[in-house]
Order: structure tokens, then C-alpha cells, then sequence
């Protein structure tokens, strides 16, 4: 999974890239699971990603909850681009139920 | 970075694509060969449409963008001709038959021992479906007028709406729960929804409720399922088309909103989700009584590969086997409770032979159904009209019988064509109908299955066969035979009244190798003709081929076994009667002359033989026989072991088998033994068998030696 982190004491920054799907799920659940763990505020960019499938959906669903269970801010940034948010649309989840989605 | 256990499930799932879709493409090539004659048959061309959409669909999905993308023209062509916009034509046929056989090499592309895919009839094939279906003028004026077109696109109703004004249109409520494994499989859920838009107006609801905490999410599984309404003309096959490679990996229920089932087609409420996704977590279905992909007991059939099932009737094979020394222990321990315990093992082996032998029966059907194609690329090719008709295609064979019979088959069809049919001015000279009728029958007859091809052509001239025989010393001038006994010879290696050598046959090959390939199923054929009215070849197979039913026999100190079901009775023969037969080697049973073959004589036994023989008479294609032994010793379940290569070539002899005290018996070839007898009549040379004989043929093998004492040795293997 490409993906490039930008991180200080207070923010990580997890940029995804490319095609994020079954192949690279479990690598993005660790990936979560251990910024969550930091305490300090995490945010994904789409920007450079071109697709999205269900067990990456899911994974990033869990992470807000999982973040707002153990209160650490958590959300998107950045402009999410045209072929995610059809891909998103097509699959039914228009609503993407995480803080800073532009779908 | 974890290795994903992805691609060895996707290969798998693959591979189930694979299977599914080779049905697939049987099934459109008798839809596309019906079609042909039914050109208006709307059914028909819905039916191909949706196979069609499916393996394009389906393809995409598991990988064969290839695959996908060849279909999705021919795809186009059959909803132009379902809109009205192109007639179903000859042509039309031809290429999407040509197509399909395209289709099957890109489905098989890259596995061993595949045809190579040929890019050039790919290419040639699309661009004449594409110029027939108008698809090219189309693309063309719509990247001409793009602009125009969108705006025009804007002002114009969508074509639901359109189906709606015609009054087709209906709403479905669609949920679709995916199975744990239905990501790792390499299925895509949006694509299956992106079909479902293909169909219609789709409304998709993602039900997120099921996905657990981050911690405990199994990254690979798809926990999420979907609620939806599909506004469509498409029917509820059209719909389960969809998720027709995902079926057995999902939950799903389909529901036309007029159905009275509010308890399906209601939406989710709240604590209905949380049933599901506790089911989900546990691993259980959420509604009792509806299919689930976690409760295989309900599935109502399930794919095995046929080495698991080849495997399985091994170990049953070796079972029986073991069953039958522990009924010889029991015999000579002489213990009550042994007994019993034996008696109930030979019944519960018994029961599971008879079970795992259904298992490996298989309807003829698909088999049969592969000739449309053959008669009509042929009757094309020959300029004749020639119907196929097919008769008894559930008659139900075992597997490798039925994977065997599909080359004998072939070379029937062909003959029958090209030689046995007429072409159509004579046919119409002789007051015949312009269309030959080919028929293909199967059906049962005792332990056996008769397959049958009869065509309505001239016939098989007697005369002629007996001349060619005498021609190539197969018979002597003087020779009487039977009618039966003269067609036989058609099946003699390099045998041929054909008068032309044509493409399709006529090269002396092939019907010999017809006989071969059915004997070696230890079944034999029969040919009945009538000049000028047809032939009719039958084939008679045995229902199974890895453990028949027995009737053990002895010979001085071997045993043999002859299939049980084709023995009829006992009867006495004394050192008298063989007297006053005066070496002629025939019995009267109540008043009915049947010839005898002595095993003892056959087998060259030099033992002394018993006072009282035994004549176990036997009903063949050849007509009722006796086989002569000094003891009849009773039934067995009788596992075919085969001989090795260095009995292959004794043709008497179809298997053996392991009895319970440890020692091989020979499996014989009633209708070989028969037959062979037979010809040796028939070429006027004094009959080993049915009259006297003297001396030991050449190249002979001592068969009293290997059955009894000898030993097959630890490679045998069950011969399924």
C-alpha cells in the first residue's frame, strides 16, 4: 500500500495512494490501530488515491469509531477526487459517516 | 505487510468460474442452435442475452477483463435483437457460435494443456458482430455528435421511465448480505451493484451496522450488506443472474414489491440489523429458515472436485474389499457374535457402495446436448438438412462412462451424416422428407444404459459389407452369417464401404475405435439397419465401472467373475450331454438350442474336471450364451482393480478383483469371449469354443494360473 505519513507530537497525516483495497487491508488496519493507540489526532487524505473498496470503507469506519470511543480526533482532509466518490456512490455509501468526507 | 490469504481463494473462486461458465456456454450453444430454428422465439434470445450479460459480467468480476470484453459486443448484438433493432440471422448464429468457441479459449487461456487463443478470429469475429449489429455506425455517429447527443440525452426520459410508460416496468427489493469469504474469493460487491444499474434504476443502501471494532475487524471479510430497490423490465432470473458466481458466498433475498411477503421485502429495522450483524459475528443466520452460506446442510447441491470423488470411491473400494475377508474370517471362526458384527458391516458396505456409486451419476444430458453444435457446423458443411432430436437426457451414467462416450458418440454422428444421410435430392427422389432426422436416445435396460443413434437415411447395404469382408479376409466366401453377426464387421479395424474418403469420415477409422472405446467401458454395440429406411447403432454401457456386482465361478483351482447382471440361470451339464453333442458345444435349455463356451477348454485347464459341470447361461447383444465352469460359487461385490500393462492386451479379461481370502480373481469379458469365439466361426477356421478344438492358440496366456494364485501386486488401483 503506498502511503506516505507526515506526523508531529500532535497530528498524523496518513495519505493513501492509489488503489486501496483487499490486497492492502490488513497493512492499513495496523497502520490505524497503531496511530489511534498515539493519542494524538489522525487525518487520511484521499487526494492521490484512485479507488476505494468495501474493506478499506470499513476499516476507516471502525477507525472513527474507535477514535471517538477513545476520544482522539480523527477525519478526512483534503478534496476526495471524482472516481472515489462515484465508486463510494455505485457501492450505496454516499454518506460516508466520518468527519471531513466530501462525497 | 501480512500476506492476504486472497489469491489462493481467488484462484479457486476462478476456477468455479471457470465450471460455471463452461455450462454457461453449453447451455447458449443449444439456446443459440434452438434460435436457429425458432428465430421468433423471444424466450430464447432473452435467455442467450442473460448468459451472455452473465459471463461478461461475471468475467469482469473474477479477472477475464479479456473475456469481458470480447462478450460485451456479442452482449450488444443480442439486446439489439431483444429491442427488435436486428434480426436473428444465419449469420448472426454462425458468428456467435464461432464466438463462443473464442470465448472458451480466452476462459481457458493460460491453463495446460489449453487451445491457444487466436487473436486474428477474435478480431475478425467482433468486427463482423460489430458491423452486423450496426455497434460500429453507432460509435461512430456518437463520438460525431457527442455534444448533441448529451443534450439530447438531457431532454430525453430514461429508459426506465421509457419501460415504465410501456407498463414492464416492476420494483424489487434486493438484500444482499455477503458471505466471509466473498472478498477473498476476488469478488467485488460495487461491481455487482454496477450490474444491477445495468438492469434498471437502482437505489443502494450500505448497511454499516455489522462492521465491529477496528481491533476485531478481520481486514479481508466484507462485513458490510446492502438494502436495495431495482425499478426494472428485468425479471427476477435476470437479477439472480447477477450474483449467480457469488450465490453460494452471500445471503440474498429477492422480492418484486408486489410479492406478499412484507416480512422479505420490509426494510431493516433497528433491531432486525443488530440480529444480522450478530449473526454475522457469529456465524449464524439471522432469519431461521432462509438460505445462509453459513448453513452448507441447506445448499441443495454442492461442486466436488471429481478427484475428491474419484478418491472417495477408492477408499470405498478398498472397504468392500476388506468387508469381504472379514465375511471369509467370519465364515471360518465360526463365532455367533462375528457373525453379526460381519453381516452388519457387509450391509452398511453395501449401502455405502450404492451411495457413493449414485454420487458419481451424472445426467447424459450435457453430453447429448454437445452434438447440436456438431450436426449443425456439419450439415452446413454438407449441404444437408438434418434435424437432431434428443431423447432420455436425464438417463443418468457414471461419470467416466459418460466422459468416455463423447468420441464414440462423435464418430456415429459423423458417419451417419455423411454417409447414412441422403443428400437432399435424393432423399426427395425416394419420396423422403427434404430434413434427415438424426435421433440420440438413451435410456435404461437392467443393470445397463442403451444409448442410442438412429438416423433416417439409406441404410447399411448387407451385401456390400459381406463382400468387403470376404475382400479383406475378414470371413471366408462361405461364411453364414447373421445380419447381426455381418454388421459387426463394420466395427473390424480399417473396415470401409464408404466409396469416397470425405473430411468428415469414410477413412476405415473410427468406427473400430467406437468399438474399442466402448468395450474398454465393458459395454458393447449393436448395429440394426433397414436399406433405405436407416440405421440405428446402440450402444449398451454399464451403469458404473468401479465395483460391479458379482458372480463368482470356479475353474480347476482359479476363480473368475462374470457380471452379474447379465447372467440369467444354472444348469447342469453331464459328461452325457457333452457326448451326445458330439463335440459340438451346444446345450438344449427346454427346448432352445444355446451355444456354450467350456472355460476349462478356453483357458487350456488340464485339471480333471468334475463329473457335474455347470452351464451359466448368460443373455449379450450376441443373443443368449453359456459359459461352462466346474462350480458356480456365489455372489460378490467386486472391486475392478486393473491388470497392468502387461495383461492390456488380453481382451477376455476386463479387470480383476481382490476376494477375501486374499487371492486375485479374474473380472472376464462375456461379450469378448463371446465374440472372439465367434470370429473364429466366422473365418471358417473350426471354432475354439463353440465346436471342439484342439490344441493351445498361439500367444495364449495361462489365465488358471494368474486368477487364484497370482497377485496383482501393491500399484493396482481401482479402475474408475
Amino acid at each position: 500500500m503506498p502511503v506516505t505519513l507526515e506526523q508531529n507530537d500532535a497530528l498524523t497525516f496518513i495519505h493513501l495512494e492509489g488503489g486501496i483495497d483487499i490486497g492492502c487491508a490488513a497493512e492499513l488496519k495496523d497502520l490505524l490501530i497503531e496511530k489511534l493507540k498515539s493519542g494524538s489526532a489522525v487525518y487520511v487524505s484521499l487526494e492521490s488515491a484512485t479507488g476505494l473498496d468495501v474493506t478499506a470503507v470499513q476499516l476507516l469506519w471502525a477507525a472513527a469509531r474507535e477514535a471517538q470511543r477513545v476520544g482522539v480526533e480523527f477525519g478526512f482532509k483534503g478534496q476526495t477526487p471524482e472516481t472515489v466518490r462515484c465508486a463510494l456512490a455505485e457501492a450505496g455509501i454516499e454518506e460516508f459517516p466520518v468527519p471531513g468526507f466530501t462525497g | 505487510m501480512a500476506q492476504p490469504q486472497g489469491p489462493s481463494n481467488a484462484e479457486q473462486f476462478k476456477q468455479s468460474f471457470r465450471e460455471e461458465a463452461r455450462e454457461i456456454l453449453t447451455e447458449l450453444e443449444s439456446a443459440l442452435l434452438a434460435l436457429n430454428e425458432n428465430p421468433k422465439d423471444t424466450e430464447l434470445v432473452s435467455r442467450i442475452f442473460r448468459g451472455l450479460h452473465t459471463i461478461k459480467g461475471s468475467g469482469a468480476m473474477f479477472g477475464f477483463e479479456k473475456l469481458a470484453s470480447f462478450t460485451h459486443n456479442l452482449e450488444t448484438a443480442f439486446d439489439e435483437v431483444r429491442t427488435g433493432r436486428l434480426q436473428i440471422s444465419a449469420e448472426l448464429i454462425d458468428l456467435t457460435l464461432a464466438a463462443l468457441d473464442q470465448i472458451r479459449a480466452l476462459l481457458e487461456e493460460g491453463a495446460a494443456g489449453a487451445a491457444p487463443v487466436d487473436p486474428a478470429a477474435c478480431a475478425a469475429i467482433l468486427s463482423s458482430v460489430r458491423k452486423l449489429a450496426g455497434i460500429e455506425e453507432r460509435d461512430d455517429a456518437a463520438k460525431k455528435d457527442a455534444a448533441k447527443k448529451d443534450a439530447a440525452k438531457k431532454t430525453q426520459p430514461a429508459p426506465v421511465a421509457v419501460a415504465a410508460a410501456a407498463g414492464a416496468i416492476e420494483n424489487w427489493h434486493i438484500r444482499f448480505v455477503p458471505g466471509p469469504d466473498l472478498m477473498r474469493c476476488g469478488a467485488n460487491p460495487s461491481l455487482l451493484l454496477h450490474e444491477l444499474r445495468e438492469l434498471g434504476e437502482l437505489s443502494a443502501r450500505a448497511i454499516m451496522d455489522a462492521v465491529p471494532p477496528l481491533g476485531e475487524i478481520d481486514p479481508e471479510r466484507c462485513y458490510v450488506w446492502w438494502e436495495m430497490d431495482l425499478a426494472t423490465v428485468a425479471g427476477r432470473e435476470a437479477i439472480r443472474d447477477v450474483f449467480i458466481f457469488v450465490e453460494d458466498a452471500c445471503e440474498l433475498s429477492i422480492a418484486a414489491a408486489s410479492d406478499p411477503a412484507p416480512a422479505v421485502t420490509r426494510t431493516l429495522s433497528a433491531s432486525d440489523a443488530e440480529k444480522t450483524a450478530r449473526a454475522l459475528e457469529d456465524g449464524r443466520s439471522a432469519s431461521p429458515g432462509r438460505r445462509s452460506y453459513d448453513k452448507p446442510d441447506q445448499a441443495s447441491s454442492l461442486r466436488v472436485p471429481a478427484a475428491k470423488l474419484d478418491q472417495f470411491v477408492d477408499l470405498v473400494g478398498e472397504l468392500v474389499t476388506v468387508q469381504a475377508r472379514l465375511s471369509e474370517l467370519s465364515n471360518q471362526r465360526d463365532d455367533a457374535e462375528v457373525t453379526a458384527v460381519s453381516e452388519e458391516v457387509e450391509r452398511l458396505t453395501s449401502a455405502l457402495r450404492e451411495s457413493s456409486m449414485n454420487i458419481r451419476m451424472m445426467p447424459i444430458r450435457s453430453t447429448f446436448e454437445k452434438f447440436r453444435r456438431l450436426v449443425h457446423d456439419l450439415a452446413r458443411d454438407l449441404e444437408k438438412n438434418v434435424e437432431l432430436t434428443i431423447e432420455g437426457a436425464d438417463t443418468e451414467l457414471d461419470k467416466t462412462v459418460i466422459e468416455q462416450l463423447g468420441d464414440p458418440l462423435m464418430h456415429l454422428i459423423r458417419n451417419s451424416m455423411d454417409h447414412g444421410i441422403e443428400p437432399a435430392d435424393v432423399r426427395a427422389a425416394s419420396g423422403k422428407s427434404l430434413t434427415a432426422t438424426i435421433r440420440l436416445a438413451a435410456r435404461h435396460s437392467g443393470a445397463s444404459v442403451l444409448v442410442t443413434v438412429t438416423d433416417d437415411g439409406r441404410g447399411i447395404d448387407a451385401d456390400a459389407v459381406r463382400r468387403r469382408a470376404v475382400e479383406r479376409g475378414l470371413i471366408s466366401a462361405e461364411a453364414q452369417l447373421t445380419e447381426s453377426q455381418t454388421f459387426a464387421l463394420l466395427f473390424e479395424p480399417g473396415f470401409s464401404t464408404a466409396k469416397q474418403v470425405t473430411d468428415v469420415s469414410g477413412r476405415g477409422v473410427g468406427m473400430d475405435v467406437v468399438r474399442q472405446r466402448v468395450e474398454s467401458l465393458r459395454g458393447a454395440v449393436e448395429v440394426q439397419s433397414k436399406p433405405g429406411l436407416g440405421t440405428s447403432v446402440t450402444l449398451r454401457l454399464p451403469l458404473t465401472m468401479a465395483i460391479i456386482d458379482g458372480l463368482l465361478v470356479g475353474v480347476g483351482d482359479a476363480c473368475f467373475v462374470l457380471p452379474l447382471s447379465i447372467t440369467l440361470e444354472c444348469i447342469e451339464l453331464t459328461r452325457q450331454d457333452i457326448a451326445r453333442a458330439n463335440g459340438k458345444h451346444i446345450a438344449n435349455v427346454r427346448g432352445e438350442l444355446v451355444p456354450y463356451i467350456r472355460l476349462r477348454e478356453h483357458f487350456h485347464e488340464r485339471s480333471r474336471a468334475p463329473e457335474i459341470e455347470q452351464i451359466m447361461l448368460v443373455e449379450t447383444g450376441e443373443g443368449r450364451f453359456g459359459f461352462v465352469v466346474d462350480q458356480v460359487l456365489g455372489n460378490c461385490q467386486t472391486v475392478i482393480k486393473s491388470l497392468g500393462r502387461f495383461y492390456r492386451q488380453v481382451q477376455v479379461v476386463s479387470g480383476a478383483t481382490i476376494l477375501g481370502n486374499g487371492t486375485v480373481a479374474l473380472i472376464l469379458d462375456p461379450e469378448r469371449l463371446i465374440q472372439d469365439a465367434m470370429r473364429e466361426e466366422a473365418r471358417g477356421r473350426g471354432g475354439r469354443t463353440l465346436t471342439a478344438q484342439a490344441g493351445p492358440p498361439e500367444n495364449s496366456v495361462d489365465f488358471t494360473a494368474l486368477a487364484g494364485r497370482g497377485s496383482i501386486g501393491p500399484s493396482a488401483s481401482a479402475q474408475v
